[in-house]
């Protein structure tokens, strides 16, 4: 197996406290890895480590390595690293000044000029990988934030998949969503695996199970249980990792 | 269920309406008084000759009264201060939203706030002793011995002059304009800023393509709101601009000295007796008054369309 992203004993802070621990994990190239664990046990900050992120907070700070396929990102230019790693985030957030089309591009523009059939191209196929494309073609100048709630959301990951990127961080993509809509996104996030490296936090232990290859199970900042998403949930390891996958916690 | 609440003698609930109702009449009253003052006032100047106000030539001893020069130069010095103050008020807002170190922003903040409330007499001292020689030396004379030969640049250098009250005013709508752009910049929301900065972008495209987009309405409004002032500054402008009717009919040149409507009744009304004299002053004031309403309907306009437009309703 091929791993895609690592991260070496990483460990971040707000300001004095630590909120992860030495978290050392590979993720696999075209696998879906799911980051699961209570609230506050570190899952967002972990995430936006690896993308850079987590620095842009004034107290943020992170030490550790993450790798992209052998190469520390925190020695790379962050602007570069996130054009490779996209994110997708919990609340869709498309921007509310631009149009359905540009939206989908806001990314691609930021990169450099394209003439406006490659750019046409983009928005196509990338509203076509997210399933959108036939809701939304007649009327493509529309504003992005008229679409309905999980509408948006599938345009928001449209928007980081136009950029080619090798990985994608998605921070509970659904937890602001109704069912229908949930499932839409989980059916699109299955479909995904065989292009591209997905990693995934969710509250949802059954979500985990449904859509993931891999499973990480995060508590109070440390690493404490991490495979086979099958193996997992049907024979854990750890007495905490049960606790938690049974519901008697968190 | 309603029954039950039978209204009292004393009914709370209506008397506080009638409180609300009333102070905003009075509101309107007020602006009505003011309003007919100025037109009773100037009547006789308007009877006399209704168009004589916007003559280019003021003679007291003649009895004529045109003051097409002081409403230019209300227009070309707020305009050109506004023209100034829009890059560098968001500048300074930029600045310190997106690039300040957090130790420096609270600082700087209580400083912009300073300098709005400076009473505007305090600007014009400060014009005529410190920025009038500086101006005069460092930028009239210069531009006036290169490119004078373009009439609006053209010499004799006066430090008093209509570019030099278009510099004052400057100085007095760029605190209004960066704090209002700055609370604008600082409220944009961290998901918008987060999806674009996740999208590769460096902090200036942020602010190109997130931050300005969600303040532009209010950016514009705030731009407005320093236009009213710099139309409406009175003292600051008397004091810098030379009171003189020079521009732009005698000399088109900026470093004329030059009048403003303000500046024209702060310094005439005092010493005006003929009726007609002080029939004329009114009417300017009239004028202006007008002018600043116009203004504020058209920019009302404007940024109820630059809103809609933008998505950030």
């Amino acid at each position: 197996m091929a791993i895609k992203l690592e991260t070496e004993k990483l460990s971040a802070w707000f300001g004095k406290k630590q909120v992860l621990k030495d978290v050392s994990l590979a993720f696999e190239e075209k696998k879906v890895t799911a980051l699961v664990g209570p609230s506050g046990c570190g899952k967002s900050t972990f995430i936006r480590c690896l993308n850079r992120m987590h620095e842009l907070n004034p107290d943020g700070r992170v030490e550790g390595k993450v790798l992209l396929d052998g190469e520390n990102i925190y020695g790379m230019d962050p602007m570069d690293v996130r054009r490779k790693i996209g994110m997708v985030f919990q609340k869709p957030n498309p921007f509310p000044n631009m149009s359905i089309s540009d939206n989908t591009v806001a990314g691609i523009r930021l990169s450099g000029e394209k003439s406006k059939a490659d750019l046409e191209e983009v928005v196509e196929r990338a509203l076509k990988s997210v399933g959108l494309y036939e809701e939304v073609k007649d009327d493509l100048k529309r504003s992005g934030t008229s679409l309905s709630g999980g509408q948006q959301q599938r345009l928001c990951i449209a928007r980081a998949l136009a950029m080619e990127p090798e990985v994608i961080l998605m921070d509970e993509p659904t937890s602001a969503l109704d069912p229908a809509s949930t499932s839409r996104i989980e059916e699109l996030i299955r479909k995904l695996r065989s292009e591209i490296t997905v990693i995934i936090i969710t509250h949802n232990v059954g979500q985990a199970a449904r859509i993931s290859d891999m499973t990480a199970f995060l508590y109070l900042g440390e690493l404490i249980e991490y495979g086979d998403t099958k193996e997992f949930f049907e024979s854990p390891k750890s007495p905490i990792t049960e606790r938690y996958i049974t519901g008697r916690f968190g | 269920m309603s029954k039950n609440k039978k209204s009292t003698f004393f009914d709370k609930d209506s008397a506080f309406k009638y409180l609300v109702v009333g102070s905003s009449l009075v509101v309107v009253i007020f602006f009505a008084m003011i309003f007919m003052m100025l037109l009773v006032r100037s009547y006789p100047a308007m009877a006399n000759d209704p168009l004589m106000i916007f003559g280019s030539n003021w003679d007291v001893a003649a009895g004529i009264f045109g003051g097409a020069p002081a409403i230019l130069g209300t227009l070309v010095s707020s305009a050109i201060a506004v023209l100034f103050a829009i890059p560098i008020s968001l500048a300074v807002a930029i600045f310190f939203t997106e690039y300040a170190p957090r130790r420096i922003r609270t600082g700087l903040s209580v400083l912009i706030d300073m300098l709005a409330t400076i009473p505007s007499v305090i600007f014009g001292i400060w014009g005529l002793w410190i920025i009038a020689p500086l101006v005069k030396t460092h930028i009239q004379e210069p531009i006036v011995s290169s490119i004078g030969f373009i009439p609006i640049f053209s010499g004799p250098a006066y430090g008093l002059s209509l570019f030099l009250a278009s510099l004052v005013l400057t100085f007095m709508i760029v605190p209004i304009i960066s704090s209002l752009s700055i609370s604008l910049l600082s409220s944009t929301p961290v998901e918008l800023r987060e999806a674009m900065i996740s999208l590769g972008a460096t902090r200036w495209e942020v602010v190109k393509h997130v931050a300005l987009p969600f303040s532009k309405p209010g950016i514009f409004a705030a731009i407005i709101l320093a236009l009213g002032r710099a139309l409406g500054e009175t003292m600051a402008v008397t004091m810098v601009i030379g009171n003189s009717f020079v521009w732009p009919f005698s000399s088109p040149s900026i470093f004329s000295p030059a009048s403003t409507i303000t500046s024209k009744i702060a310094s005439e009304l005092y010493e005006a007796i003929d009726v007609l004299h002080v029939s004329s002053l009114i009417e300017l004031g009239l004028i202006l008054l007008v002018i600043t309403l116009v203004i504020n309907s058209i920019a009302r306009l404007i940024a109820t369309r630059v809103s809609k437009r933008s998505g950030y309703t």
